[in-house]
């Protein structure tokens, strides 16, 4: 190493072990302070989601709000795998993502030389004719209902098993799925891709000329994060025990948007993380107070966006820009990506 | 042979005609200028050029090779770089990182994940010695658009030779700039000139005498003259329209 | 000949929802014309209308007192006209209040004010839900729009000629509106360059308010209309949102007449499907824009937008 001016990237970094600590150990601490093993499970497969979902939102700055999609086709298809073909876990979730990134891929070839609110408008009227879909082609999905009693079954690990009815051992296969999604992501974001990605939002045209090849990087990050939506949808059927169509409406798709915009998916990789445990912690909190907590949670939303549009990862920022301006005056601007998450 | 040919160029907008059988060359080591009044042609004849717009007719060849029609993107990966007259930075991107992710290290790497831009010395030595030249040594670490409109204008070239291009365009660069700044950006093209074959399109004339090679006029969409500057100071053309006051 | 008798019904079915979602979505178009903004919460606009106008023609009166027993004995014809006309007042109302909240999104991201309408939309929609309930509402109509008749040995209702009438008639105030007032010259001159509209010596903040509150009473007077047909549910406006934005898209953003066309046309082919294969009539209007969008990236009659890039 010669430049003190670019670091390599680390694979492993203070928030991310940090992350992995807090998550790891919720089964010992969770009950302790009111709340319930489920949820942790919920959270952890919304934090896979959201983050594969900020791949396109925060990263490439391409709205998609028809992403419900992708998580409902994945769980479908891990539904349809156990209940049709074989009852493996390993299985299901393979297929979830292939049909994930299958179902992604063949739409953004419809959306990849757009922008803008055509952008938006294509990923919406795609949504909508998978949710269509879902609901009604009873014989496949099971229609409004969607398909029941997928059952939660047994990791083989081929020489012990562990079996995912408990709610414990299930947090820990999607904590340990969760891990190699953190670290898979970090990696690709710090990428010569991922700088694309982030160039593509800043300059599209510019980054054309420069000479990447636009149309392909887009069409690769929608299918990847179809890819992760549809790996999360599986994780979901499991813990389920069901697929069904609620998951791919307009509401659950605007749900992503807005959790990952409210924990600053434009600033930080954590921004999903961040606001996915708000959204669940909030619908928890809220909703034992009051039945409209969708009310309440949509208010603040609107105050995000009008106040503090980076989220809540900008405000941290913010904060320890102004910690450590007091340490050491004239500290440097450094770009906001960068700094993230170090 | 030239190193870049465009033969019977024609271009329209709808009903109006904007290029009408433009012919160009421009030869490698050379500086190349395009002049003419605004609303010449001259930013379209530039956008056909550089593959931004497509010709309704004729034919642009580089190195030999026919490129007219193909994307901005093949075009420069041919070794064409060209930077914008409105400012086209990646402007929440660092100074080092607007190059870094238009140096061909990145750009061939751009579908391998386990590539790290920032540990690749080799770019980053390069995307240096790119910063250097054009003068924004030391600033690496600022944000983009926080830098003032010369410097930005700097790096706007720095990215178009981060591709190390055999062909250099430049669209309007003294546009916005004032006297000093277009002092500076002057000894900065001079300099590069030694290395480069580059493409200047330009309304100021002054700056464009004092650099150029070859001059290329064009007015209501087509080629009035072309010759170096001490040529086109005699031109009668030049003369009689405003053009020859500064020359 | 048969088949055209027999699809007659659908297809005034189609062509007075046909009408009404042009309405939708032409106030939906003079605030991306003159705002370049995409109104999420326009569709929950919508139903808070149909809400508020069910309110005023059917009213629960406890608590009303001696003017209450006044107004009920008012004809159902007389109420069903406060409802038309003030509904949408209040609406405007309420959307000015958007307008206000937006300002604080001007010149930032497009996707700001895209998202802050979203969160528009979600609030007004939980609001819906606690005045009104979840269950499923019905909007009363007088008699002599109410009721069919049989023609042909085929049924058709009175209602959707009514319907259809009514969204002829407001599209045509818009269109006067559009053409023969300054203002209206002002908003086209805006749909493509707001410092135009600053040359002109307008006030731009007053512009937008008032395009704003035009806008959100278009929506709640089709939300009045079309309720009969379509059923009053909170979740409506997400019904209503969505069609309302692809008829701009499929249309061409900025253009008054792509719009009633494409309007006509997704209320055609809704109806029409519905005739075949009624489960799947819907999502026949995304079949069309995915199919016309891929072929005419700029829809039927657009022109190019400063909302691509």
């Amino acid at each position: 190493m010669n430049n003190a001016l670019a670091k390599p990237t680390p694979i492993i970094t203070k928030p991310m072990i940090a992350l992995f600590v807090m998550l790891g150990t919720f089964p010992l601490w969770g009950e302790a302070v009111g709340l319930y093993h489920y949820l942790g499970v919920e959270i952890v497969i919304w934090i896979i989601y959201a983050l594969g979902f900020n791949l396109l939102l925060g990263y490439t700055g391409l709205p998609s709000f028809g992403h419900g999609a992708y998580f409902g086709v994945g769980a479908y298809a891990y539904g349809l795998v156990q209940l049709g073909l074989i009852e493996s876990v390993w299985a299901g979730v393979l297929v979830a993502v292939i049909a994930g990134a299958v179902a992604a891929g063949i739409v953004a070839c419809f959306l990849s030389h757009r922008r803008g609110i055509y952008y938006a408008l294509m990923t919406i009227a795609f949504g909508q004719v998978f949710w269509f879909i879902a609901m009604k082609w009873h014989t496949v999905t099971g229609g409004e209902d969607g398909l029941l009693n997928i059952y939660r079954g047994t990791l083989s690990f081929g020489v012990f098993d562990v079996s995912l009815r408990d709610n414990v051992p299930l947090f820990y296969f999607v904590f340990a799925v969760l891990i190699i999604v953190v670290i898979c992501l970090w990696r690709l974001v710090h990428s010569p891709f991922g700088k694309a990605l982030q160039a593509i939002r800043m300059n599209e045209m510019r980054a054309g000329f420069v000479g990447y090849n636009v149309w392909l990087i887009k069409w690769t990050v929608f299918m990847l994060s179809g890819a992760i939506a549809g790996l999360a949808g599986g994780l979901f059927a499991i813990t389920q025990e069901s697929a069904y169509p609620d998951v791919m409406g307009l509401h659950a798709s605007g749900y992503i948007v807005m959790l990952t915009l409210i924990g600053g998916g434009f600033v930080s990789f954590w921004g999903p993380v961040i606001g996915a445990i708000v959204f669940f912690v909030a619908r928890d909190l809220l909703g034992s107070i009051t039945e409209t907590w969708l009310l309440w949670y949509g208010l603040m939303f609107m105050a995000v966006i009008l106040f503090k549009p980076e989220g809540i990862a900008g405000i941290w920022q913010d904060l320890s820009k102004k910690l450590s301006r007091n340490q050491k005056q004239n500290a440097p601007v450094v770009s906001q990506h960068v700094k993230a998450g170090e | 042979m030239a190193l870049f040919e465009a033969t019977h160029l024609h271009k329209r907008f709808g009903d109006q005609v904007v290029l009408e059988d433009v012919t160009l060359s421009f030869e490698k080591g050379q500086l190349s200028g395009i002049m003419g009044p605004n609303g010449a042609g001259k930013s379209t004849c530039f956008n056909v050029l550089t593959g931004h717009y497509k010709p309704n007719s004729g034919t642009v060849t580089f190195e030999g090779r026919d490129i007219t029609g193909l994307s901005p993107r093949l075009i420069a990966g041919m070794g064409i770089a060209r930077s914008f007259q409105i400012m086209n930075l990646f402007d929440e991107f660092s100074v080092l990182e607007n190059i870094l992710v238009a140096v061909p290290q990145s750009i061939k790497r751009s579908f391998n994940p386990f590539h790290d831009i920032c540990g690749n010395s080799e770019a980053i030595d390069k995307a240096e010695s790119i910063l250097a030249r054009v003068g924004l040594k030391g600033k690496e670490n600022l944000i983009a658009s926080s830098l003032p409109y010369g410097e930005r204008r700097a790096l706007e070239i720095a990215v178009a030779l981060a591709s190390d291009p055999k062909l250099l365009f430049l669209d309007e660069p003294t546009q916005g700039l004032g006297a000093d700044g277009t002092a500076l950006l002057a000894d900065l093209i001079s300099e590069l000139k030694r290395d480069y074959s580059i493409v200047i399109i330009e309304h100021n004339m002054d700056f464009l005498f004092s650099l150029a090679d070859t001059i290329s006029v064009i007015h209501w969409g087509q080629v009035i003259t072309t010759g170096s500057p001490d040529e086109l100071r005699e031109n009668e053309w030049v003369k009689a329209s405003s053009l020859g006051e500064v020359a | 000949m048969d088949i055209i008798l027999n699809l007659l019904p659908h297809i005034i079915n189609g062509l007075a929802l046909g009408l009404l979602f042009a309405l939708i979505a032409l106030g939906f178009m003079l605030i991306v014309g003159v705002m370049e903004l995409i109104n999420l919460a326009h569709g929950s606009l919508f139903a808070l209308g149909a809400y508020i106008a069910m309110t005023l023609i059917d009213p629960n009166i406890a608590g009303w007192g001696s003017f209450g027993v006044w107004y009920m004995e008012l004809s159902l014809t007389l109420r069903y006209v406060i409802g038309l006309a003030l509904a949408p007042a209040f609406v405007a109302i309420v959307g000015m209040g958007l307008e206000i909240c937006m300002r604080r999104t001007y010149g930032k991201k497009a996707e700001y004010g895209l998202l802050l309408t979203f969160g528009a939309a979600l609030v007004i929609e939980e609001s819906i839900r606690i005045i009104w309930g979840s269950s499923e509402q019905f909007l009363p109509v007088p008699e002599m729009v109410s009721g069919a008749f049989i023609a042909g040995g085929m049924i058709y209702s009175n209602y959707r000629f009514f319907a259809a009438g009514f969204g002829i008639f407001m599209i045509a105030l818009v269109w006067l509106f559009l053409e023969k007032t300054p203002y209206g010259s002002i908003i086209k001159a805006g749909a493509h360059d707001s410092e135009m509209v600053r040359a002109l010596g307008v006030n731009l903040t007053v512009l937008r308010l008032m395009v704003f509150g035009l806008g959100a009473s278009l929506s709640a007077v089709a939300g009045v209309i079309l309720t009969p047909i379509w059923g009053l549910r909170p979740h409506v406006g997400v019904d209503v949102v969505i069609p309302a934005f692809l008829i701009i898209v499929l249309g061409g953003i900025g253009s008054f007449w792509g719009a009633v066309v494409a309007g006509i046309l997704v209320g055609l082919v809704v109806g029409i499907f519905g005739a075949y294969a009624s489960e799947w009539s819907l999502m026949s209007m995304y079949i069309l824009l995915i199919i016309v969008i891929t072929f005419r990236t700029r829809g039927l009659f657009g022109k190019k937008s400063a909302l691509e890039n």
